[in-house]
C-alpha cells in the first residue's frame, strides 16, 4: 500500500467504518424513525450478582440484627438514610450517592423476567440483550447495538468498552453468550479490560515492548507490505478489509485516544475521589472467599477505578461503556449467606466512585449529553424466591431462626422489584418513578418497568427507536423484544 | 342473493360507505394481482388458510370461508370481501396486518367483482413445489473434451452461456498452498512445495489433491472445524455447567478420519447413539425456555438448517412472513423427539392444536406417529437418507463447494429452494455423491482436481449481489487455520488438546499427534475467537470473514499471539546454525510457499542484522503474519 492511500485511510477514519458496515454486516431492516438524541454517550454500571432493593436504594424497615430473629421480621439490614431530594430515602452506607440524587432518576420498580429458574446468567442475558436465551440466532448486547446504530463517536475509539468483567471465571461460558456482538458482527463487540487496574495494557505494545520497537515493528511492516508481490496487485475485497482494520486498531494504539486508558495520567488526588486511600500501581487481586466478605472488602476501588476509566473514555470520544463490580459466582453482590457484612463491602465498592462520576461529568459539562445507568439482574430477599405468586425452585436455605450474623441478609433472588438509577443525558433530576410495598413482600405496586421498556428508555434517549431491526436471515431483529419496548417518558426532562 | 350471513345485513347508509367501483375494464393481471400478493397472500394463500379462507385460485376465492362465500361475481356490494377490506366493521378489518387498502385499491378490486371477478388463467397463488428437492441425473454434456473433469464438461457451457472467460490457471504455487489448506488446513511444507513446483509429470495437481485427501489425521483434524461449526459441537460454553448439553467429538473425529459415508453419518447424527446424541439434544440451559427454543425444537431447526438447507426458525413461532413454512412443520418434525405429542405454541401463546407428526416434505416417506420414539428417529433417518431425498446431498455439496470456491452454487447456502446459477452441475455433483455411496471424499476429488478449482482466485467481495463464477474467491484463513499456520511457522503448538479423540474408534495413523496439538482440537482463545471462530451456541453455517477493528487489536497486542510468536522467535533465533538469509528464506518459504524476493530479503536482513536477536525475529514473524499474502487464500 502507497503512503498516499494510508493517508488516505488515517484522514477517513470513521469512513473506514462505515465502508465496514456496507461490506459484510447485517443491515437495518427498515427505516425506522429517527428520534433526536439527548445523549450521545452511555455508560452502564452493572452491579453484578443481584443487589437487593431493599438494602440499597429502596429502604424498608430497619432490624437490627439480634440472634434470635425470625427471618421474616427482617426487611432492610440498614437504616435510611437522607438525599439531596426531600421525598427519595436511601439505604445506609451511600451517603455519596445520596449527595448527587437531585441530578438524577432512581426506578424501584424493575421487575425482572420469569425465567423459571432464578439464575443469574440467564437474567443477565436477558438483561443485556432483551431476550432470553437460548436463541436461534446470535443475539447482540446492548452495548453492541449502539455500537453499530451510532457507530463510534471518536474514529479511534473502540465503540463498546465493556471494563471489568473476566470471562474465564465461573458461568464464563454464560457469560460470552451475550457478550458479544453475535449476528452484527465483531466489529461491534465488546473492547474488554478486564482489570481496570491494567487498562492502559489493553492499549500498550504487547508484553513490554518499548513504543519506540512498537513504531520500529510497524514501519517495517509497511515496508514489507509495499515491497510484497501480491501487494503490488491492487486492491482486493479481502486485503482492502485486512489493511483498513489494522489501520483502524494502529490508529487507536498510538493515538492520544489511547491515553485515556492510562490511570496513571490522573492526579493522584483525583483518583483517591473515586477509590479512598489509592496508591499508585495498586492491583487488586484477592482470594476468592464465598463464605466471608474478605473477597469484598479486599476489591474495594476496582470498581471505582472502572468508573474513573469510564469518565476518562468518554471523555475521548467512547460511546457505550459498561463497568461491572463482576459477576463471579456467589461473590459481590450474589450474596447468598452473610449478605449483611456484604452488601456492607459492596456499598464502600460503589459509594464513592458513582457519586463521583456524575460531579466529574457535570464539572465538563458532560453530564447533559452522558446518560450514566446503574442496574442489576435482580434483587434479592430474605425470604422470597422469584415473584411472591410464582412459585420457582430456591436457590438458598434460610433457617427458622437467625442464629449468627451469616443469616442475617438478603440471600435469595428476587424479581418482584428491583432498583436502577440514571443520571444526565436528559433524564429528569430529583425524580422517583415507582412504588413499592413496605411490607414483605416488598413487591410492585406501581409503575413497573419491565426490560423492553428501559432498554427503549436507552435507546430513546440514544436517539435510536423501539422498532429499529436488523436483518439477519432475512428476518427482523428488533433492538427492543420483538419490537415491543415502550420509552418511559415521564424520565425525560 | 344465496343466502344473508350476519354480516349482510347494512343498511343502504353502509353501503353508501364504500368507495365507489372503478369506472373502466379491468385487467385482473394488471390490476388485481398485485393487490392480492401484496395484501392477502401473507395468510391466504401459498398453503394458508386463515378463517378457512384461501385466494389460491379462483374457485377456492369463491368458495369462500368459515364465514360463508367471500364474494358474489357481478355484485361488488354485497361482497363479504370488500365489507372487510373497507372496514365497515372497525372491529373485522382486513388485512389484519400491514396497511389498510385506499379507496383507489377497493374500487378497482369492486369493479372487478362487478365486471365478473375474472381470473387470468395459469395465475395461482398456491404454494410452490419445493425446489432442489427430487433427484436429478442430467447428462454430461457430449463433446471433444470427454476425458475432461465431470466439472469443467458441465462448466464449459456455463461460460458460454454468460460469456465469461474463467481466470487463467493458478501458478503451481499457488495451488499447493491453497489445495493443502483447503483439504488438511494447513501451510504445506518448503519441501512439499518444491517437489510439487519440480514435478514435471502430468496430472500432478490431481495426484496432490488425491495424496492429500488420503491423509486421514490431518484431514479429521482440519474439517473437524468445519463440522464443528456446522453441529454446533464445542469443548466447552454453555449448558455444559449443569449437564445440560453434551459433546460429541469423539465421534465425529472417528467419522471424519473413517470417511463415514455421508448419509450414515446424518443418521448418526438424526437417530443418534449416546457418542452422537449431543446434536440433537440441543442445549438446555436450565429454567423456563422460549416454547420455539425446547429441545426437540432446537432439534428440528438444527436438522433442517444443517442437512436440509430450510430455514425453520421463523416458523417456530409463527408461520413464517419470509418463506413458506408453518409453525405446524416446525412442530411436525420437532414431535418426532418429542416423547409425547406437542401442542403448538404461537407467539408463546398455546394454540391449543397439536402437531401432526410429519417431516417436512410429505412426498419423501412418512414417519409413523404410533410408533415408539427410537423407532420414529430412525424411520426419520431413513426418510432423509432415502433415495427420494435429493436434497440431502444437494445440500452438503452445495457447502463443499462454498467451502472450496469461496460460494455456493445456490447462495445462501441455508435456502436450498433457491435455484443454483448452474443447476446441472449441483444436481449431477449430488447425484454423483449418491452414486459413490455418499463419499464426501469422493465429491471433494471431483471438485479439487477440476480445472475451475485450478484456476486463480479472484476478487469477490462477501455480498456482492451480481456473480458469476471465473474461479475460486479470494478467501481468508480461518482462525484454526491462522493459528496452525503461525504454530507451523514457529514450532509453537497449542498447549493443551480439549478435543476428547476415542483411539479405539481411530487407527493408529489418524490419531492426533500430542507434540503437534492443532487449532481445531483446543479450547477456543481471546486469538481465535477475535479470528471469528464462533462461540458454537448456534449452529454456523459460513463465518463473516471481512476483517475488523478488534481483530486487527487482538493481532497487534492480544498476549495470545505475542506470546507465541514470542517462544518462536527465541527457538529460532537460538537454532544453530543460524544465518540472516537462512532464517528469512525459512519463514517466507513456510509462510507464503516462495522465496523471498530480493527486495523482500532485503529489507528483512536489514531488519534483522547479521546476528539475529530474538527480539528481531518476533518483529519479523509479526510482520509476516500481518500481511494479506499470509491471511489470505490465494
Amino acid at each position: 500500500m502507497s503512503a498516499l492511500t494510508r493517508r488516505d485511510f488515517l484522514a477517513t477514519a470513521s469512513a473506514a467504518t462505515l465502508s465496514a458496515l456496507a461490506a459484510g454486516f447485517p443491515r437495518r431492516a427498515d427505516a425506522a424513525q429517527t428520534l433526536v438524541p439527548t445523549a450521545d454517550a452511555v455508560i452502564v454500571l452493572w452491579m453484578a450478582g443481584g443487589m437487593a432493593h431493599t438494602e440499597t436504594f429502596d429502604p424498608k424497615r430497619y432490624t437490627p440484627y439480634a440472634a434470635g430473629l425470625k427471618p421474616d421480621q427482617v426487611l432492610s439490614t440498614f437504616p435510611a438514610i437522607d438525599t439531596a431530594v426531600d421525598h427519595i430515602k436511601i439505604s445506609q452506607g451511600l451517603e455519596r450517592i445520596a449527595g448527587v440524587m437531585d441530578r438524577g432518576t432512581l426506578i424501584r420498580t424493575y421487575t425482572a423476567g420469569d425465567l423459571g429458574f432464578i439464575l443469574h446468567s440467564r437474567h443477565q442475558y436477558q438483561w443485556h440483550t432483551g431476550y432470553a436465551p437460548p436463541q436461534t440466532v446470535a443475539a447482540p448486547h446492548l452495548g453492541a447495538i449502539v455500537a453499530r446504530t451510532l457507530g463510534p463517536k471518536d474514529a479511534a475509539m473502540p465503540p463498546f468498552i465493556n471494563i471489568g468483567q473476566r470471562l474465564d471465571v465461573g458461568e464464563g461460558e454464560e457469560l460470552k453468550a451475550f457478550t458479544t456482538a453475535g449476528f452484527l458482527g465483531s466489529e461491534f463487540g465488546p473492547f474488554g479490560v478486564p482489570f481496570p487496574d491494567a487498562a492502559a495494557d489493553v492499549v500498550r505494545p504487547p508484553g513490554g515492548m518499548t513504543p519506540g520497537r512498537f513504531e520500529q515493528r510497524d514501519r517495517f511492516y509497511r515496508k514489507l507490505l509495499d515491497a510484497s508481490p501480491i501487494g503490488q496487485e491492487g486492491s482486493g475485497y479481502q486485503r482492502d478489509s485486512l489493511l483498513r482494520a489494522y489501520d483502524n486498531a494502529h490508529r487507536l494504539l498510538s493515538s492520544p485516544a489511547a491515553k485515556a486508558f492510562d490511570l496513571s495520567l490522573e492526579p493522584l488526588d483525583h483518583v483517591r475521589r473515586y477509590v479512598p486511600g489509592y496508591e499508585p500501581g495498586q492491583q487488586f487481586r484477592a482470594e476468592q472467599d464465598r463464605f466471608g466478605a474478605r473477597y469484598e472488602q479486599q476489591m474495594v476501588g476496582r470498581f471505582g477505578l472502572g468508573c474513573l476509566l469510564a469518565r476518562r473514555l468518554v471523555e475521548s470520544g467512547a460511546r457505550y461503556v459498561e463497568v461491572t463490580t463482576e459477576y463471579i459466582p456467589f461473590l459481590n453482590w450474589d450474596t447468598h449467606e452473610n449478605g449483611h457484612t456484604r452488601a456492607t463491602e459492596m456499598k464502600r465498592q460503589i459509594d464513592a466512585p458513582v457519586a463521583q462520576l456524575v460531579l466529574d461529568l457535570e464539572e465538563r459539562g458532560l453530564l447533559n449529553r452522558t446518560l450514566i445507568v446503574l442496574a442489576s439482574e435482580f434483587s434479592r430477599d430474605l425470604l422470597i424466591e422469584g415473584k411472591p405468586d410464582r412459585k420457582v425452585k430456591d436457590q438458598v436455605d434460610v433457617p427458622d431462626v437467625i442464629t449468627e450474623p451469616k443469616h442475617y441478609g438478603m440471600h435469595r433472588h428476587f424479581t418482584d422489584a428491583g432498583c436502577v438509577l440514571m443520571f444526565g443525558g436528559g433524564i429528569r433530576r430529583g425524580h422517583l418513578h415507582g412504588v413499592t410495598a413496605d411490607e414483605r413482600p416488598c413487591r410492585t405496586l406501581q409503575d413497573r418497568v419491565v426490560i423492553e421498556d428501559l432498554h427503549a428508555t436507552i435507546f430513546r434517549a440514544l436517539g435510536i427507536a423501539p422498532t429499529l431491526a436488523y436483518t439477519i436471515e432475512e428476518r427482523p431483529f428488533y433492538v427492543t423484544r420483538d419490537g415491543k419496548g415502550r420509552a418511559i417518558q415521564s424520565l425525560f426532562s | 342473493m344465496i343466502s344473508v350471513a350476519p354480516w349482510l345485513v347494512f343498511s343502504v347508509a353502509v353501503i353508501a360507505q364504500l368507495p365507489p367501483s372503478a369506472a373502466r375494464p379491468i385487467d385482473f393481471t394488471r390490476d388485481i394481482k398485485p393487490i392480492l400478493q401484496v395484501s392477502c397472500v401473507r395468510c391466504h394463500a401459498r398453503g394458508r388458510d386463515r378463517g378457512g379462507f384461501s385466494i389460491e385460485t379462483r374457485e377456492r376465492m369463491l368458495k369462500g370461508g368459515d364465514d360463508g362465500p367471500a364474494l358474489v361475481p357481478g355484485d361488488s356490494s354485497s361482497s363479504h370481501l370488500i365489507a372487510l377490506v373497507a372496514g365497515l366493521d372497525p372491529d373485522e378489518v382486513m388485512p389484519k396486518k400491514g396497511s389498510r387498502l385506499t379507496s383507489e385499491q377497493i374500487g378497482l378490486l369492486r369493479a372487478w367483482i362487478d365486471q365478473g371477478a375474472a381470473w387470468d388463467p395459469g395465475v395461482s397463488f398456491a404454494r410452490p413445489a419445493p425446489q432442489n428437492l427430487g433427484p436429478r441425473s442430467p447428462d454430461l454434456p457430449a463433446g471433444a473434451s470427454l476425458r475432461a473433469n465431470p466439472v469443467d464438461r458441465l462448466l464449459a457451457s456455463y461460460f458460454a452461456q454468460q460469456d465469461a472467460t474463467p481466470a487463467r490457471l493458478s501458478a503451481d504455487r499457488q495451488f499447493v498452498r491453497r489445495a493443502t489448506l483447503d483439504i488438511v488446513g494447513e501451510l504445506p511444507t518448503p519441501g512439499e512445495v518444491r517437489a510439487f513446483v519440480a514435478d514435471r509429470r502430468a496430472g500432478k495437481r490431481a495426484r496432490l489433491v488425491a495424496r492429500l485427501l488420503a491423509d486421514d489425521r490431518r484431514y479429521a483434524e482440519h474439517w473437524l472445524t468445519f463440522w464443528n461449526d456446522l453441529l454446533r459441537n464445542d469443548y466447552r460454553g454453555t449448558g455444559y455447567i449443569d449437564g445440560g448439553r453434551e459433546n460429541i467429538t469423539a465421534w465425529l473425529y472417528a467419522a471424519l478420519a473413517n470417511n463415514l459415508p455421508y448419509d450414515r453419518f446424518v443418521a448418526a447424527l438424526v437417530n443418534p447413539t449416546p457418542a452422537s446424541e449431543g446434536f440433537a439434544k440441543g442445549i438446555v440451559w436450565r429454567g423456563v425456555v422460549n416454547a420455539s427454543q425446547t429441545p426437540e425444537m432446537q432439534a428440528a431447526q438444527n436438522i433442517s438448517q444443517v442437512f436440509m438447507g430450510v430455514n425453520l426458525k421463523c416458523a417456530s413461532c409463527h408461520d413464517s412472513f419470509i418463506n413458506d413454512w408453518q409453525l405446524s412443520d416446525s412442530y411436525g418434525l420437532a414431535s418426532i423427539y418429542a416423547a409425547s405429542p406437542l401442542e403448538m405454541v404461537e407467539c408463546d401463546r398455546p394454540t391449543g392444536k397439536t402437531a401432526r407428526m410429519k417431516f417436512l416434505y410429505d412426498e419423501l416417506g412418512t414417519v409413523d406417529p404410533s410408533a415408539p420414539r427410537g423407532v420414529r428417529l430412525e424411520q426419520l433417518s431413513h426418510v432423509l437418507t432415502g433415495p427420494k431425498n435429493g436434497r440431502l446431498a444437494r445440500t452438503v455439496v452445495n457447502r463443499l463447494w462454498a467451502r472450496f470456491m469461496g460460494r455456493g452454487l445456490v447462495e445462501p447456502l441455508d435456502d436450498m429452494d433457491r435455484a443454483a446459477w448452474d443447476q446441472d452441475l449441483l444436481d449431477w455433483l449430488a447425484e454423483d455423491l449418491v452414486a459413490h455411496r455418499y463419499d464426501l471424499k469422493h465429491t471433494m476429488n471431483i471438485v479439487l482436481s477440476s480445472e475451475a478449482y485450478s484456476r486463480q482466485a479472484v476478487d469477490v467481495p462477501e455480498r456482492s449481489e451480481t456473480y458469476v463464477f471465473r474461479g475460486p474467491a479470494i478467501r481468508r484463513l480461518t482462525a484454526e487455520q491462522f493459528v496452525d499456520g503461525i504454530s507451523a511457522i514457529t514450532g509453537v503448538w497449542q498447549e493443551k488438546q480439549a478435543a476428547k479423540v476415542d483411539v479405539m474408534l481411530v487407527s493408529a495413523h489418524a490419531a492426533p499427534v500430542p507434540s503437534r496439538t492443532r487449532a481445531a482440537l483446543a479450547n477456543a482463545d481471546p486469538l481465535m475467537t477475535a479470528l471469528g471462530r464462533p462461540n458454537r451456541e448456534q449452529v454456523v453455517t459460513v463465518r463473516t470473514s471481512s476483517a475488523t477493528t478488534l481483530q486487527a487489536l487482538e493481532l497487534e497486542n492480544g498476549s495470545t499471539l505475542a506470546t507465541t510468536l514470542r517462544r518462536g522467535a527465541e527457538r529460532l533465533a537460538a537454532m544453530r546454525p543460524l544465518t540472516t538469509n537462512g532464517l528469512i528464506d525459512k519463514v517466507f518459504e513456510r509462510a507464503f510457499s516462495r522465496p523471498p524476493t530480493h527486495a523482500e530479503r532485503a529489507l528483512c536482513a536489514q531488519l534483522l542484522g547479521a546476528h539475529p536477536t530474538a527480539a528481531g525475529v518476533e518483529d519479523l514473524l509479526w510482520s509476516i503474519a500481518m500481511l494479506p499474502e499470509f491471511q489470505m487464500v490465494n
